[in-house]
């Protein structure tokens, strides 16, 4: 009885979920009724505390995640260096995961673990691999997501080797103004590539 | 004495830590350095003071307590049901706890290492704080994993007194207890109300 209401409980959490990736996919390409329907099978959930490694450098990459809540990032840890570089951040809403690593299936370079408190579901390489195979809508779904990935990665690249430490900031302001109160400043300054002191005066003096 | 459960304490433990890091995130961060180094009084501490307080035990205790879990995990010290105090552990943690309404806070002075400057980088200091309790919520996590009793941990002010690491723990997460509610009350709306403090006061049970 136990595991029956708990099985349920588990469908329920799954189906709210799915509802939440329903527009995050058609917003990048239209899948049929069938095929969003196998495209949503495929999903478990998920549960990690705060501090969470989810996959540590070395490792290959198993799953793709989509976040229901919490915030996660991506860091590469030098050898030898006691400070280590915030890649990427993910929240509720995005997909998540060592992307290149499970793509690729190679080990992944660096570390992905949880910020705060994280739920997710997740999939494998190989049930979406499978789909692709089956359903060229599908393929074009993740070509299109990972065409959008690449120039979000151009786009920052830009922006980490021409904008001045104000500019960063500004754009940080501008393009998600919540992550201030979501993510200790220390990793978001890493993640501009500026310095702490920096960062804290840019704080004190822009607002928009 | 009174006896805890392991699971249930360390799970307090936690809550509590993951509490004030999220305060810290979510609203601390976005506090002036002149609103966090605000004294009430030439006397008294700020907020900022009060972290860096705290910071300066966390320097001593955090690597102290990650030294006692790698010693336990080697000697292959497994975690227990049950969690004892010891008498002393038990009497600093006790010592630490904050004022319930209504009732006057034992009045304490730190030692000589660990009064903070009035001068402070106050978001260094909230960093350091942060950073500090990220990696509080690890040990914890790995303190799961061992005998809480059997583990020892050094005090800071006498090194040849050593307290169990489940003492310790709680002594450490009580004294960020008492000083955050302290701090917290020399700011301008602070974002622990009344009501709220009282909460933490009486429910902690630890």
């Amino acid at each position: 009885m136990i595991a029956l209401v708990s099985n349920r409980l588990l469908i329920v959490t799954t189906f709210s979920a799915l509802s939440k990736l329903k527009p995050v996919v058609s917003n990048v390409h239209l899948l049929t009724n069938e095929e969003w329907n196998e495209f949503a099978a495929i999903w478990q959930p998920f549960t990690a505390k705060r501090k969470t490694i989810l996959t540590a450098a070395g490792e290959t990459e198993k799953y793709l995640y989509f976040v229901i809540d919490g915030v996660q990032r991506a860091f590469y840890l030098k050898e030898n260096a006691d400070k280590d570089a915030t890649l990427v951040f993910s929240y509720t809403g995005s997909f998540s995961g060592v992307l290149d690593s499970f793509l690729l299936q190679q080990p992944s370079r660096y570390f992905l673990e949880t910020l705060t408190a994280s739920e997710f579901i997740r999939t494998t390489f190989n049930q979406v691999n499978e789909l692709m195979k089956r359903h060229h809508n599908i393929e074009t779904f993740v070509r299109k997501s990972l065409a959008l990935t690449i120039a979000g990665v151009l786009e920052r690249q830009i922006e980490l080797q021409s904008f001045t430490a104000e500019e960063k900031f500004r754009v940080l302001l501008k393009r998600s103004p919540h992550v201030l109160q979501m993510i200790p400043h220390k990793y978001l300054a890493s993640y501009l590539g500026l310095d702490a002191t920096t960062f804290s005066k840019l704080l004190g003096s822009v607002r928009i | 004495m009174q006896h805890y459960n392991t699971k249930k304490l360390i799970d307090e433990l936690q809550q509590q830590t993951e509490t004030f890091l999220e305060k810290a995130v979510s609203e601390w961060q976005m506090m002036s350095p002149a609103k966090l180094l605000k004294q009430p009084a030439t006397d008294k501490w700020s907020f900022a003071q009060c972290l860096d307080h705290l910071n300066s035990y966390g320097h001593y205790y955090l690597p102290a307590i990650e030294k006692a879990i790698e010693t336990a995990k080697q000697k292959n010290w497994t975690s227990r049901k049950v969690f004892t105090p010891g008498l002393l552990g038990n009497y600093f943690t006790k010592l630490m706890a904050p004022a319930v309404e209504g009732t006057k806070l034992k009045k304490m002075s730190a030692p000589k290492s660990h009064i903070p400057i009035a001068d402070l980088n106050s978001r260094e200091v909230l960093s350091e704080f942060i950073q500090q309790q990220e990696k509080l919520i690890l040990l914890l996590k790995e303190a799961r994993k061992i005998n809480l009793e059997k583990a020892k941990v050094p005090i800071s002010i006498a090194s040849f007194i050593k307290l169990q690491l489940g003492d310790t723990l709680r002594f450490l997460i009580m004294h960020n207890i008492r000083h955050i509610l302290q701090g917290e009350g020399a700011i301008e709306a602070p974002t622990i109300t009344g009501e709220e403090r009282n909460k933490i006061a009486t429910s902690v049970s630890f």
